[in-house]
């Protein structure tokens, strides 16, 4: 009877172990069996997000496919909504988000900074590039390159600026064709905009004289990509600047009207920046979602389905980052994940470079 | 306002729980608001500091001097606007034997009832620089005569959207207005046009001072209407200043943003409290009619199409316009310069809706909100009218004044104000992700509206219905519960729809509460907006004026009159 | 103080509310210098037919004309706007403008009138001290008292002379006490300055008291006119009768009739009164015959009847008794004999009116 005891716990545990080994996924250590089970115990993972829920259903399938027994909560709001709920419910130590997965790269680095963040390091950091993580704190999770859109109907191919520089000529030359008809962000309502418009100032010596051409155009200035994808679509605006790529590849996959053109002296990458809440109230859970998010399974579906390049150096396919790189050789410029991004947020600096660009624009 | 003849000794304790409810859910969100622009950061971060650093930055930033000038500009004009034209559209269609008065009127008062955001919406794809009417026009003329994105532009839209107000309150006062005194004018000698400009008009004096102050207060909280139609040429209002400043300085700056609430609520209160003293003074120009006797309307002649043009031109412009464009927009997958309408209609964005969990989730909290939550809002608005009926004293009189206040906190900060008090009051974290939350928000916002419904229900009955069953027996609750509640019971039902509506338009108030569960149609459409889904934006809204208009209909069957 | 030729003339006016007839067909004559009461209860139409007359309802059919001047003719087709009638209208509820003055409540009409500025002070001054009203021509509606506010409504109707003027229960408004001093004072004012005044009232002892001819008006149409005595002492209809004074009312039937005089009879009562129908034996009649005319008798006799005390009203000037006769009440002045509560009563003949009714009464 005891020899019968000891044999049925044994095989027990042996199915136990065998079963979660089971769910690691492959190429992981050992231990990670015990975020896997206590992700499970948990039960859930809340993620809070800045990508639309529609571009994300497959993922979210395939990661509770993945790990049954997970549910996602998914809850897609505008970066400062993020934010500004993130921190609100962290201050006030009520339940929140486990995972915050943001395109506002300054913010993510801010609440890093603010101690916010769990370190944690990843068992996929090692497939991203350098650039793209942080501290093994926070982690980019896609390659978006930055486009100009204008409509196809309206604007010759000619007219399509190659350089940031032909931008400028473009707007100078034909001043008459594309008066009121260009759009870009406010960078002063849009923090996307605003960390563009900085970036932009660090790679182009011309920016200036950019920023002159847009104010004497009269350009539209917009706080979101969607609306000035509208306006470009429907003709109102002929020419979008700094628009995200991932967002007009998904909207010219439908709207034969938009057309994407990337620059050749510099283009700008942005990424999505992951990171897992330091008062995560389900931290396994968590982890597991930032891990999927890295690993080349979820890497997948979201190239695939939601246009968002993929950031791994090991994924060379047509959705890749990597093969987008290729092509456009040492023009691109991913906007590092580091400390750097805070300077934006520096108050004195902020307000001088917002004055800066509104003088250059002629507005004040 | 409140007939001191009868005074209840029987209910005191009810009564002042409800007073002191009230008070602390108004004090508490302007209480945090006013303590957070104090701040130099947001009150929860622990490196908080007191000072005057909020209002210092503002009142340097020439924004926002620029966003308070343009608010003023706006509110002028849409006073210049909406009172003429309001004043003349209720002589119209009470006095006169214009045609067609019981169609027009419901049309008249589709505006209050739309979203402002659905409508600016609407004027950006019809009328904006390759909106479907500009386009035709264009055809037609060459060029597009107008711009829908000038400061002009949305001042004349503000106004002509804000007629309905203007209009509500001088109809209410012109039926009101005994007939004997414009025929007394008449026998000593006075045409009907001088009629109306020597005795209607500076009789009705009082109730045009009090929707000129109103619609000049709601044209400082004008949200929706600036942040669509001012963005492309950057004309800022207050309101969008302050949505402004959520980015301005990369993270968001509460203490900027509760600044700039206080700087409005500054302006606003004193024009609440302006309308009160408005509604003492009209008191003293209620006639004491004689015999019932006809009004005689003024036959108009010719005139009659003179004015139905007028009449028309205005609905076409203020409704059909912009609610063709949506209309247009929910139906094509892609709409400008170009395309030919014929070949690109599609169901593919109410598709796209129904398919949207978290919209659809919305439609459905946006219909609980209005009926359910409508009726328990309906609910606390009645305790609190029942606690001041047949009141004198200073209990009271606090009421009245305090239900004011929420009208003049922007939605904005109002929603803001109550995420914030959801996650800091002890107790209430776990109420804050389920739709109580908004619920709460909404009633908030919307008592003054509310408390004005149920006390008009209640000035309805003659004080000696209920003293006669006082006499009889019936202690002071049993009055309320036989007496006054079944009597006011078709004003409630009348208050709760008109609630319904209001709650379905709503959508400045529930955007910083929106979470997974909590959405509702009127804070997605923010959302959607500023995300550039515009095609999801445009079924939305054709949902959503759908659902408004079911409730309208319903209202106007069961005879609800609409101008209280 | 008036135009001499300005006789108001109405012929035939009839006035339908979409199928409710109001006025079936009334005429009358207000000749300068007349007061004209119009009499009669609520729904009578006597206020329809004053405002008529001042354009503010739409007839439907008939004529009125003021002197020379046609006011409406139906058949002509021809109907004078209200404000081109020059008339004035007293209203029942004043109608006084709350945000002018006395003063501007005056003067709007001289002014409509195109008066001299210098003009108007002076005939707005002299209107307002012809009605006491001199020291309140500052002050506004509300701050007068109702007698002050319906001096204020005479003024503004009498300042620009009108041909006609025409009240609206011109008393009802005002208390108990007060109307009593007004109608005499309005009866004064309107001597004095000849006005030629149509008067509406439900009250007949107003009516007598201020006016010359009385038009007793019965559902649209004219029951009786003529001068306050001959309403009174010589009323046509058991309608008239009943209207005018306060009285006793003997329902009964007729049992003989004879030389104009008619025999009537009840439940243990029977009376000869003077026969103002043509009567027969048999036919259903009412006996009606004035308070005042009502006697106590000392005891049993000729056209008496026997009744019991009820009990009896003391007024201040005279007690009025109540007396039971079967389910009859009869009521009459002067002091009632002591004793067992039995009372007989004196009805003359020649005061005892007895008229014709319809089976159902």
């Amino acid at each position: 009877m005891p020899f019968a005891k000891l044999l049925s716990s044994l095989a027990c545990a042996i199915a136990l172990v065998s079963a979660s080994y089971a769910q690691v996924p492959a190429g992981y250590p050992a231990d990670y069996a015990k975020i896997v089970d206590g992700a499970k115990k948990e039960g859930k993972v809340v993620v809070y997000s800045t990508t639309d829920a529609k571009l994300v259903t497959g993922l979210i399938k395939d990661f509770e496919a993945a790990f049954p027994g997970v549910k996602v909560e998914y809850t897609d709001m505008n970066s400062t909504e993020v934010y500004n709920r993130f921190v609100s419910e962290s201050a006030a130590n009520a339940t929140s988000a486990d995972a915050l997965w943001s395109s506002s790269m300054d913010l993510q680095m801010k609440l890093a900074a603010d101690g916010l963040a769990a370190p944690y390091k990843s068992p996929e950091a090692a497939a991203l590039p350098e650039w793209a993580r942080f501290k093994d704190t926070v982690y980019a999770t896609t390659f978006e390159p930055i486009a100009i859109v204008y409509n196809k109907r309206l604007v010759p191919a000619e007219d399509v600026p190659k350089t940031h520089a032909d931008v400028t000529k473009l707007l100078t030359a034909k001043a008459d064709k594309y008066q009121k008809k260009v759009t870009t962000y406010d960078v002063e309502k849009s923090g996307v905009g605003f960390m563009l418009a900085n970036q932009d100032a660090k790679y182009d010596k011309d920016y200036w004289e950019l920023v002159k051409a847009l104010g004497a155009r009269g350009t539209n200035m917009q706080s979101s990509t969607g609306t000035m994808m509208e306006r470009v679509s429907s003709g109102e605006n002929l020419i979008g600047y700094n628009i995200l790529g991932s967002y007009a590849l998904t909207r010219a996959k439908k709207d034969p009207s938009i057309g994407i053109a990337f620059t050749t002296d510099y283009n700008l990458v942005l990424s999505r920046l992951v990171f897992v809440a330091k008062n995560a109230k389900n931290p396994n859970a968590g982890r597991l979602w930032l891990d999927y998010l890295l690993s080349k399974r979820g890497q997948t579906i979201t190239s695939e389905q939601a246009e968002l390049f993929s950031v791994r150096t090991d994924m060379t396919g047509k959705d890749s980052g990597t093969a987008f790189a290729k092509e456009l050789g040492s023009a691109v410029k991913p906007i590092a994940v580091n400390n750097d991004l805070l300077t934006g947020l520096d108050q004195t600096k902020r307000l001088e470079f917002l004055k800066q660009w509104q003088t250059a624009l002629g507005r004040k | 306002m409140f007939d001191p003849s009868m005074t209840t000794r029987g209910i005191s304790i009810p009564r002042t729980t409800v007073v002191a409810i009230t008070a602390l859910v108004i004090f508490m969100p302007l209480g945090l608001i006013f303590w957070q622009s104090f701040l130099n950061a947001p009150f929860f971060n622990p490196a908080h500091r007191f000072g005057f650093d909020a209002y210092a930055f503002i009142f340097a930033d020439s924004d926002f001097w620029t966003a308070f000038l343009n608010s003023v500009l706006i509110a002028g004009a849409m006073v210049v606007i909406a009172l003429p034209l309001g004043a003349a559209l209720a002589f119209l269609l009470t006095r006169t034997d214009l045609p067609w008065q019981r169609t027009i009127e419901v049309l008249v008062l589709i505006p209050v009832f739309v979203s402002p955001m659905v409508l600016a919406f609407g004027y950006v794809v019809a009328m904006g620089p390759v909106g479907f009417y500009s386009l035709w026009v264009k055809q037609l003329v060459g060029d597009v005569p107008w711009n829908v994105y000038s400061l002009f532009s949305i001042a004349v839209i503000a106004g002509l959207t804000h007629v309905p107000h203007v209009y509500l309150y001088s109809s209410a006062a012109l039926k009101s207005l005994g007939s004997d005194v414009e025929e007394a004018a008449r026998v000593v000698g006075a045409n009907p046009l001088r009629v109306a400009l020597n005795v209607s008009l500076p009789m009705t004096m009082p109730a045009l001072f009090y929707a000129a102050v109103l619609v000049f207060f709601l044209g400082f909280e004008l949200f929706g209407l600036p942040l669509v139609l001012g963005d492309p040429e950057g004309h800022l209002v207050l309101s969008t200043y302050l949505y402004k400043l959520t980015n301005k300085l990369g993270t968001p700056s509460y203490h900027l943003m509760a600044a700039v609430a206080v700087c409005i609520v500054a302006v606003t209160f004193p024009l609440v409290l302006l309308q009160r003293w408005l509604l003492k003074t009209a008191g003293k120009y209620v006639s004491v009619k004689g015999k019932a006797t006809r009004q005689k309307v003024l036959p108009l002649g010719g005139w009659k199409w003179v004015a139905l043009a007028i009449v028309a031109a205005w609905l076409m412009f203020t409704i059909v316009v912009p609610i063709s464009g949506i209309a247009l927009r929910a139906f094509v997958d892609q709409w400008g310069e170009g395309i030919n309408l014929a070949d690109v209609l599609t169901l593919d964005n109410f598709r796209g809706v129904l398919d949207a969990k978290d919209q659809v989730r919305a439609i459905i909290n946006t219909l609980l909100i209005g009926t359910v939550g409508g009726g328990l809002a309906v609910a606390c608005y009645t305790a609190i009218g029942l606690a001041s009926h047949r009141q004198s004293g200073g209990v009271v009189k606090i009421l009245d004044y305090i239900v004011m206040i929420p009208r003049a906190i922007p939605g904005l900060l109002a929603g803001l104000a109550f995420l914030w008090i959801f996650l800091f009051v002890p107790g209430l974290k776990e109420l804050r992700n389920s739709i109580f939350s908004v619920w709460l928000a909404y009633t908030v916002v919307w008592l003054a509206y509310g408390m004005r419904l149920i006390s008009s229900a209640l000035l309805q009955i003659g004080p000696e219905l209920e003293e006669s069953a006082r006499t009889v027996g019936a202690s002071g609750a049993r009055v309320l519960k036989d007496v006054t509640i079944p009597l006011i019971r078709f004003g409630l039902l009348a208050s709760w729809l008109l609630v319904f509506m209001i709650f379905e338009r709503e959508y400045s108030t529930g955007v910083y509460l929106l979470t997974q569960g909590t959405e509702v149609i009127g804070s997605m459409l923010v959302s959607l907006w500023s995300a550039g889904a515009i095609d999801q934006v445009a079924a939305l809204s054709l949902i959503n004026i759908a659902l408004v208009a079911v409730g309208l209909a319903v209202a106007l069957r069961f005879g609800v009159r609409l101008h209280e | 103080m008036n135009n001499p030729v300005s006789k108001l003339v109405v012929e035939n006016l009839h006035l339908k509310y979409g199928d409710n007839p109001i006025l079936k067909g009334v005429s009358l004559a207000l000749n300068p210098g007349e007061v004209v009461a119009l009499l009669g209860a609520s729904g009578s139409g006597k206020t329809t037919l004053l405002r008529s007359v001042a354009g503010l309802e739409q007839p439907n059919e008939g004529r009125i004309t003021i002197g020379d001047s046609v006011l409406y003719d139906s058949a002509a087709k021809f109907d004078l706007p209200v404000e081109k009638r020059n008339l004035g209208l007293v209203f029942q509820s004043y109608a006084l403008w709350p945000h002018r003055t006395v003063f501007e409540n005056v003067a709007y009409g001289l002014r409509l009138r195109g008066n001299a500025g210098g003009d108007i002070d002076r005939r707005v001054g002299d209107a307002l001290s012809n009605l006491g009203l001199g020291a309140l021509a500052k002050r506004l509606p509300h701050q007068l008292s109702g007698g002050q506010q319906q001096r204020v409504a005479i003024a503004r109707a009498l300042v620009y002379n009108p041909p006609v003027v025409l009240m609206d229960e011109p008393l009802s408004n005002l208390d108990a006490k007060l109307r009593e001093e007004a109608r005499a004072w309005l009866r004064e004012l309107i001597v004095r300055l000849h006005i030629s005044a149509l008067v509406v009232t439900h009250d007949q002892t107003e009516a007598m008291a201020m006016s010359d001819r009385i038009l007793l008006l019965n559902f649209g149409k004219i029951e009786q006119q003529g001068t306050p005595e001959e309403m009174y002492n010589r009323p046509e209809t058991l309608f008239t009768a009943e209207f005018m004074g306060s009285n006793n009312h003997l329902p009964g039937k007729v049992a003989q009739v004879a030389d104009g005089k008619a025999l009537i009879e009840g439940e243990g009562w029977r009376l000869w009164g003077a026969a103002r129908d043509e009567l027969k034996p048999g036919d259903a009649a009412t006996g009606v015959i004035r308070l005042e005319r009502t006697h106590i008798a000392d005891g049993a006799g000729e056209n008496r009847v026997r009744t019991e005390l009820i009990t009896d009203m003391f007024l201040g000037d005279r007690r009025e008794n109540l007396f039971k006769l079967g389910a009859l009440r009869l009521r009459c002045y002067g002091n009632p004999p002591r004793g067992n509560g039995e009372c007989f009563l004196q009805l003359q003949p020649d005061d005892l009116w007895v008229y014709g009714t319809s089976e159902a009464s």
